[in-house]
């Protein structure tokens, strides 16, 4: 029992131990170091890349790109199977004049 | 947002640097203590703040003036403060598997247990291990109770900070005092055990 009211004083002193707490004080001269930071400071290739992609307008550019392109592959695919069509067709002499239509043109 | 507010936005949206000065001068100790009490460590704190300046310079254009100049201040602050703790995560586990491996990559750190400079020289001790379970709490629990704690923010600034209701700041600061709770009688057991 003793140990389990030591232990309760214990976590009670810890949740209010930070009554009564001072901020910090940063480190001086900070303008001078966001300066002197800004100045260095190397974009990397990542940060071009994200920076140039995520403007409105390339996004935007983006999209209108990928949806051509599917338009296309879409009206390529709906294309081929009309000329499969066709060409199976031709495969069974569907449309082809054969010499036979020649020799018999008189009914 | 005030009046002395908009026209310190609308310099600064100018490029002017006397303005910016002035932010850095109103707000470094805000930012620094916000910083300090996610990541617990004077020299990241110190990093996070050069960084939340610098990005705060480079978004003004972008700041609507919605919401006023130090919950914007805030915000990027938590933001960069727990980015940092993710990336820190992330190298801990990737130094966990190259020791598993046997590469000799960096030497880890062990970590230490944090003593804040603001705190009563009677309390450092105990402050010490709730920084300790504070770093084992969800993420916005301990955002709530550092604002309300540690910054003296009342609920409903925290509330618009975090971007939520009063009701749900109150419910992320029972919570999290009843995880602060569990977790330190937890220390204290083991430690009285041993």
């Amino acid at each position: 029992m003793q140990k389990k009211d030591l232990i309760q004083q214990r976590v009670e002193a810890a949740l209010n131990s930070m009554d009564g707490m001072q901020p910090a004080t940063p480190e001086p001269y900070l303008l001078t170091r966001i300066h002197a930071r800004m100045n260095t400071r190397e974009v990397t290739v990542w940060e071009k890349a994200v920076w140039f992609l995520s403007r409105p307008v390339v996004a935007i550019v983006l999209c209108l790109v990928i949806v051509a392109n599917m338009m296309v592959v879409v009206s390529n695919q709906s294309r081929q199977s009309n000329v499969a069509a066709t060409s199976q067709g031709d495969d069974f002499s569907y449309t082809v004049a054969t010499i036979y239509d020649s020799e018999n043109v008189q009914p | 947002m005030n009046n002395a507010e908009q026209e310190l936005v609308i310099q600064l949206q100018q490029g002017n640097e006397a303005a910016f000065r002035k932010l850095v001068d109103a707000y470094e100790k805000m930012v620094y203590n916000t910083a300090l009490g996610i990541v617990q460590n004077e020299d990241d704190a110190d990093d996070i703040t050069q960084e939340v300046f610098i990005q705060a310079y480079q978004s003004l254009t972008d700041f609507k003036g919605a919401s006023k100049i130090s919950t914007w201040l805030y915000r990027i602050t938590l933001g960069k403060a727990l980015d940092l703790e993710k990336k820190k995560k992330r190298k801990k586990r990737f130094g966990f598997v190259q020791a598993l491996f046997g590469s000799s990559g960096e030497e880890t750190v062990p970590a230490v247990e944090f003593d804040h400079p603001g705190v009563q020289l009677e309390n450092k001790e105990n402050a010490a291990s709730l920084f300790k379970a504070l770093k084992q709490l969800p993420d916005n629990q301990r955002i709530a109770f550092t604002l309300h704690k540690m910054e003296g923010r009342s609920y409903n600034e925290v509330a618009e900070i975090m971007d939520t209701t009063v009701t749900a700041v109150e419910s992320l600061m029972a919570r999290g005092r009843t995880n602060l709770k569990k977790i330190l009688s937890t220390y204290y057991e083991s430690k009285f055990n041993n």
